[in-house]
């Protein structure tokens, strides 16, 4: 059993603050839907918890298990059990999949310590041992629906929106975190799509893991049952409840957020 | 108000060379008379053309201050041949790692090694050092060697080497005749002097042929070497180049291919070391249905220079020519990219392109790229890019959010950039050899 806990957490880009205040705490087997407008700092909050570099953190603190991650570089968090799967996975041209992935579950597995620059040329030497990884990535490769041609290719180049998202929950199965952030897993999917992250999110949501699931729309949550909902507005959270809270937004629409919570500034796209 | 601009002088004249050392060098290999008239022809040519002038556009960005000519003692005598075992580990090392239909190195003006794996001669392939070629194929020598691809008075440069050419291979492959392995072609450069390497390629109708030309060597020495590719009608090469001189040697190169009908050529050209490199790539499209690549990668760190000047001409209808330069730099690493497609009154229907991809991997560094179009018939597809970059921040943070170290993640990326041609490299020791050393350069 773990535990993800953000306290009073605010953050800037270059003076501007846009997380003011966030508190949240999700523990392993939880699935916590975060709901919000756009422009609303949601997708920040996801990439600060990640540990991009671009956000300086004003105040409050992010643990795992109790302990600051902070302090942390984006590896480190995620050698931790953090897995952020991204809203617009970037496309890295002549880098392949597998490539990639195997020297990722090396570091996260502790096959590879952190490379050694002194010692260029043995990529290859401290990783998972090909067989076994080939092995595992095949299976994965299957039962999340990514055909084993992408193994392949080269990361998210020329890859459709699905390709990519269902890519991520790929990367996701390999990587085996205990807690994902899944920042707008579900936008610019077609049904078809977004049923098969849906699956994939649901075949990984063991009782050993939990979910941070970022969404614009209630959609996705029609196909993974959350057991929180919060509602995130001008840098924080406004409300938590149960699933009943998305239904209310999927009745009353933001709007309703604004009147109850204030006209708080958009502050992020 | 007047300015007084003081013209640079780039270069001394060749002082210490003259007619005696261009005779000295032709004895002393025993050549037969045409040689030595075809030398000092060259030698004449040679004096007669200017040095090139910063002002030269093909120099205006690659200077040759600190060249001296004279420093570089041109070899006059021919060396001994080694035993296998008697060879250099990393000349064992380059042997053993590709399996070849046959291989030579040269080193010191002449030939240091030769094996054969494959039964080359009854297929009537000739792959022989060209010195030999000169007595034992002497007609065909006559008939393609700096005749037509690439003259004497090409330029300064492949003037001074038409008069002091010293190793290099001769390659003929007969008609309709397929050698399956690579030829594998070694220059371990001595340290100190000047060389002239040449690579003679014929390959006649509907045969097929992989070269390797390997230039490693050259501590404080000057290479000025010359390719030249005579391709007939629906001939197959592919040609890599792959030069890696000590940091400190000097290197000129004019390369160029001449293609006839149907002809397929794919050119690899790889430049990882020496101080300073000026090479210039021509691609010579003469016969309808040609198809060429033209490939390069270069990754020049600490001081290094390294400039490449293409040409792909189009004479003729329906050829296709494809171009792909990519480099990263580090440090104070300066590189020059500078290609024209030109596509002459006849050539309609033509399919041209020409990219050239900068990853600058330190704000020191420096990447001029100047692509360039001359279309002079209007039923044409002709594209051009020039691109420089630095590593992306977020394409780092994305491999770091799925737990590679931030020097494992840039790694990745600049290898990255290198795929693009390391996927189109037909031989795949070759390919391997480049990754280690793209490994190597991307770890200081």
């Amino acid at each position: 059993m773990s535990t993800l806990e953000i306290r009073n957490l605010h953050a800037s880009v270059e003076d501007t603050e846009i997380l003011k205040g966030v508190n949240l705490t999700l523990h392993s087997g939880e699935i916590h839907a975060l709901m919000g407008p756009n422009g609303s700092g949601k997708s920040t909050l996801a990439y600060v918890i990640a540990g991009h570099p671009h956000y300086e953190i004003t105040e409050g603190d992010i643990l795992v298990d109790g302990e600051s991650i902070l302090e942390m570089e984006a590896d480190e968090r995620t050698k931790a059990g953090i897995f952020l799967a991204f809203q617009y996975p970037v496309a890295v041209p002549g880098v392949s999949v597998a490539n990639f992935l195997r020297t990722a579950v090396s570091n996260v597995r502790g096959y590879t310590e952190q490379a050694d620059s002194n010692r260029g040329g043995v990529i290859g030497s401290n990783l998972m041992p090909m067989r076994d990884f080939r092995r595992e990535l095949t299976a994965k490769m299957k039962e999340y629906n990514v055909d084993s041609s992408f193994a392949r290719r080269y990361l998210n180049d020329g890859f459709s929106g699905g390709e990519k998202k269902r890519t991520e929950v790929l990367q996701m199965a390999m990587l085996e975190p205990k807690f994902a952030i899944l920042d707008e897993s579900d936008s610019g999917l077609d049904i078809d799509a977004l049923r098969v992250v849906a699956d994939g999110i649901n075949k990984l949501a063991t009782p050993d893991r939990g979910f941070l699931m970022i969404t614009h729309y209630q959609r996705l949550l029609n196909y993974v049952k959350p057991n929180f909902v919060s509602i995130f507005y001008g840098g924080r959270i406004v409300k938590t409840g149960g699933p009943e809270v998305a239904e209310m937004l999927e009745e009353r629409g933001y709007g309703w957020v604004e009147q109850e919570f204030g006209t708080g500034e958009l502050v992020a796209a | 108000m007047s300015v007084l601009v003081k013209e640079p002088t780039i270069m001394t004249e060749a002082a210490g060379f003259n007619e005696e050392t261009v005779r000295a060098a032709s004895a002393a290999k025993n050549e037969p008379e045409w040689m030595l008239a075809f030398r000092l022809a060259a030698w004449r040519t040679f004096e007669s053309m200017e040095w090139p002038k910063p002002t030269d556009e093909a120099w205006r960005r690659t200077r040759l201050t600190g060249f001296h000519l004279d420093n570089f003692t041109p070899f006059t005598t021919t060396s001994r041949q080694s035993a296998r075992a008697e060879l250099s580990d990393l000349l064992q090392t380059e042997l053993d790692e590709m399996e070849s239909a046959a291989s030579l190195i040269f080193q010191d003006g002449g030939v240091l090694f030769g094996e054969t794996h494959d039964d080359l001669a009854s297929k009537g392939v000739i792959f022989t050092d060209l010195q030999s070629a000169v007595t034992e194929h002497p007609e065909l020598v006559q008939k393609h060697f700096m005749t037509s691809v690439v003259k004497p008075d090409h330029n300064k440069f492949t003037a001074l080497h038409a008069a002091l050419w010293d190793t290099g291979a001769f390659i003929y492959v007969p008609k309709n005749t397929k050698v399956e392995l690579p030829l594998q072609v070694i220059l371990n450069q001595a340290a100190g002097a000047g060389g002239y390497h040449h690579t003679l390629l014929v390959a006649e109708e509907g045969a097929e042929v992989t070269v390797v030309d390997d230039l490693l060597g050259g501590e404080d020495a000057m290479q000025s070497s010359v390719v030249e590719i005579v391709q007939s009608a629906n001939s197959v090469v592919r040609y890599m180049n792959l030069q890696d001189f000590d940091h400190t040697a000097w290197n000129f190169m004019t390369g160029r291919a001449a293609m006839g009908k149907d002809a397929d050529l794919r050119w690899i050209q790889v430049s990882w070391g020496s101080r300073l490199t000026k090479a210039f790539l021509d691609l010579d499209l003469m016969g309808q249905g040609g198809h060429a690549e033209l490939l390069g990668i270069y990754f020049p760190t600490g001081r290094q220079h390294i400039d490449h000047q293409t040409l792909q001409i189009h004479r003729v209808p329906n050829c296709f020519s494809d171009l792909l330069f990519n480099g990263a730099l580090k440090e104070k690493a300066r590189s020059v990219y500078m290609g024209i497609i030109k596509v002459l009154p006849a050539a309609q229907k033509t399919d041209a392109f020409q990219r050239n991809g900068n990853l600058i991997l330190d704000s020191s560094a420096r990447a001029d790229s100047i692509p360039g179009l001359e279309i002079q018939a209007d039923d044409v597809r002709c594209t051009h890019a020039a691109t420089a970059a630095q590593v992306e921040e977020e394409y780092v943070f994305y491999l770091m959010a799925r737990g590679l170290s931030r020097a494992q993640a840039e790694r990745m990326i600049v290898q990255g950039f290198f795929q693009a041609v390391l996927d189109r490299v037909p031989v795949e020791s070759v390919v391997h050899k480049l990754e280690r050393v793209i490994e190597r350069k991307i770890g200081g």
